[in-house]
């Protein structure tokens, strides 16, 4: 375990310094997705401003849901970014030569094109500054949310991880996983960065039961916003993350076992 | 017939892949209810002003469905790759015009995008939503032309995108923030009359809404067929523009390597 730490850490940095080989193109996409997704939270902002609230949530409370859902995939698509890309390797067969290294596949597949989210991190900290500023001076919650945030920030980025490998691990059956990543990561994620309240019930219980990303900011949300729930909710959050996560390493495994190369 | 050959060829070859697409357009018709429940929910507790409701569901749902056919071209018309390969000199020596052939081509994508991506979502949305369908076959006259000419305007401006990888090489971040501010600015979640005053400002003068507010205000049967005239300038422009690129292109062009 040891080991394997220190060896994805070297990889890590190996990874960021071929990356920063193209300084100015690394800098001007940090800008630019930085922009995007501020865009992206103009929108529900232009609405909450215009329409005061959304099912009863504020906007300095849906600038937390979004900003927290942000946070956790920014952290997930640094350490993990090729899980995600993980369909080029399949079709192209280049995951043979990851299979012929002398390091667990995840591994090295986790260490490849390491992009750090310079941008996501910038906008989700800024939103959520200022919506838990805001938060805290109406004296809706105290001092003991932030490193509560924190916690639900972490564990969050674990779940949408153990989605994301599990979505990867359908590879090994489908090869072609672009379309379930649509389903499973795309549109659940941009589902919950709005409160899940607003959906109907069959929707809210896929974003809760099924794919369970609900768990990455609006369910523990209820209980650190609004005291809503109990303190049960963060460890059942955390329980969940972490269940998911072994499932998906579960399944991973299996697949590696099952996996056929195409060819190259 | 250049137009007919080019534009088939890019049909035919999206239709190999007519399954995943099916597939894809699971989640994209998912994206549209997602959006429909923000405004179902905020409706929950006030009036949406002339759109009501029922209205706002229609206009989001629509929206919707012509981002096929208005919003998601090929990024930028596949000029960035043939930059990087260093085809982009050979496409440029062509007897055809640069611009002719990849809007021919595109339009080939839009046909397939057309009948594959948003029939199908406009047609789950008809069962499932209460989604408003004209009765006049003038209304979808009116609107079946302000899609046409919103897809021209979004060829156009992916030309553009791709143009610009000539000079920068990389061009792909470019799409993506235009995407973004297409998003905010072209109506397709918030109607401009709802957007505060400097992104209505700049939303106004810009060819964004023409992509969808317009389109969508006609099927709705809320505007006259008269906006029709700021797409046409807008296309004229944009025309413009892509002609003035291609011609500084030719002596720009710098070969990458193969």
């Amino acid at each position: 375990m040891m080991s394997g730490l220190r060896m994805y850490g070297l990889l890590f940095r190996a990874s960021i310094r071929s990356r920063m080989q193209y300084r100015f193109n690394f800098w001007f996409s940090s800008v630019m997705s930085a922009v995007i997704s501020i865009v992206e939270f103009l929108m529900l902002a232009v609405i909450l401003l215009k329409f005061g609230h959304i099912k009863g949530w504020s906007l300095a409370e849906a600038g937390w849901l979004y900003s927290v859902l942000s946070l956790s995939r920014a952290i997930y698509r640094t350490v993990a970014n090729d899980v995600h890309n993980i369909e080029s390797y399949l079709v192209s067969g280049d995951l043979d030569g990851l299979l012929l290294r002398p390091i667990p596949v995840l591994t090295a597949l986790m260490s490849r094109n390491v992009s750090i989210r310079f941008g996501e991190v910038f906008q989700g900290i800024a939103v959520l500054v200022v919506s838990m500023s805001a938060l805290i001076r109406e004296g809706q919650i105290g001092w003991l949310s932030i490193p509560l945030t924190v916690f639900v920030i972490i564990s969050g980025a674990l779940l949408l991880f153990s989605v994301g490998l599990l979505t990867a691990s359908a590879g090994f059956w489908l090869t072609r996983i672009t379309e379930l990543q649509n389903i499973t990561e795309d549109a659940a994620r941009t589902a919950v960065q709005y409160p899940v309240s607003i959906y109907p019930r069959w929707l809210q219980g896929i974003l809760v039961g099924i794919i369970p990303v609900g768990f990455a900011n609006y369910m523990p949300g209820l209980f650190v916003l609004r005291g809503d729930t109990g303190w049960w909710m963060l460890p059942l959050t955390a329980g969940i993350a972490a269940a998911l996560f072994t499932l998906a390493l579960f399944v991973w495994r299996f697949g590696i076992s099952r996996y056929q190369s195409t060819g190259s | 017939m250049l137009f007919y050959v080019l534009s088939r060829k890019t049909y035919a070859r999206n239709l190999q892949y007519r399954g995943a697409h099916m597939v894809h357009n699971i989640a994209s018709a998912l994206f549209g209810f997602i959006y429909t429940s923000i405004w179902t929910a905020i409706a929950a507790d006030q009036p949406l002003g002339e759109y009501g409701s029922a209205g706002i569901v229609s206009y989001v749902a629509f929206n919707q469905c012509s981002l096929w056919v208005a919003a998601f071209m090929t990024n930028g018309l596949g000029i960035e790759q043939s930059v990087r390969t260093g085809s982009i000199a050979l496409e440029l020596m062509r007897p055809v015009h640069l611009f002719y052939q990849l809007m021919c081509k595109e339009w080939g994508q839009v046909a397939y995008q057309f009948v594959y991506k948003f029939i199908p979502i406009y047609a789950l949305y008809a069962v499932v939503l209460p989604m408003y369908i004209p009765k006049s076959l003038m209304t979808w006259l009116t609107t079946a032309v302000a899609l046409i000419l919103a897809g021209y305007l979004s060829i156009c401006i992916n030309y553009i995108i791709g143009a610009v990888a000539l000079w920068t090489t990389e061009s792909r971040w470019l799409y993506w923030v235009n995407h973004a501010f297409s998003m905010l600015l072209s109506g397709f979640l918030i109607p401009l009359e709802w957007l505060p005053e400097p992104l209505a400002f700049i939303a106004r003068w810009s060819f964004y809404p023409f992509l969808h507010y317009v389109p969508t205000r006609i099927y709705l049967g809320m505007s006259s067929p008269l906006s029709l005239l700021g797409s046409l300038a807008w296309a004229v422009i944009l025309t413009a523009i892509c002609l003035g690129l291609t011609s500084l292109m030719r002596r720009k062009v710098e070969v990458q390597g193969g």
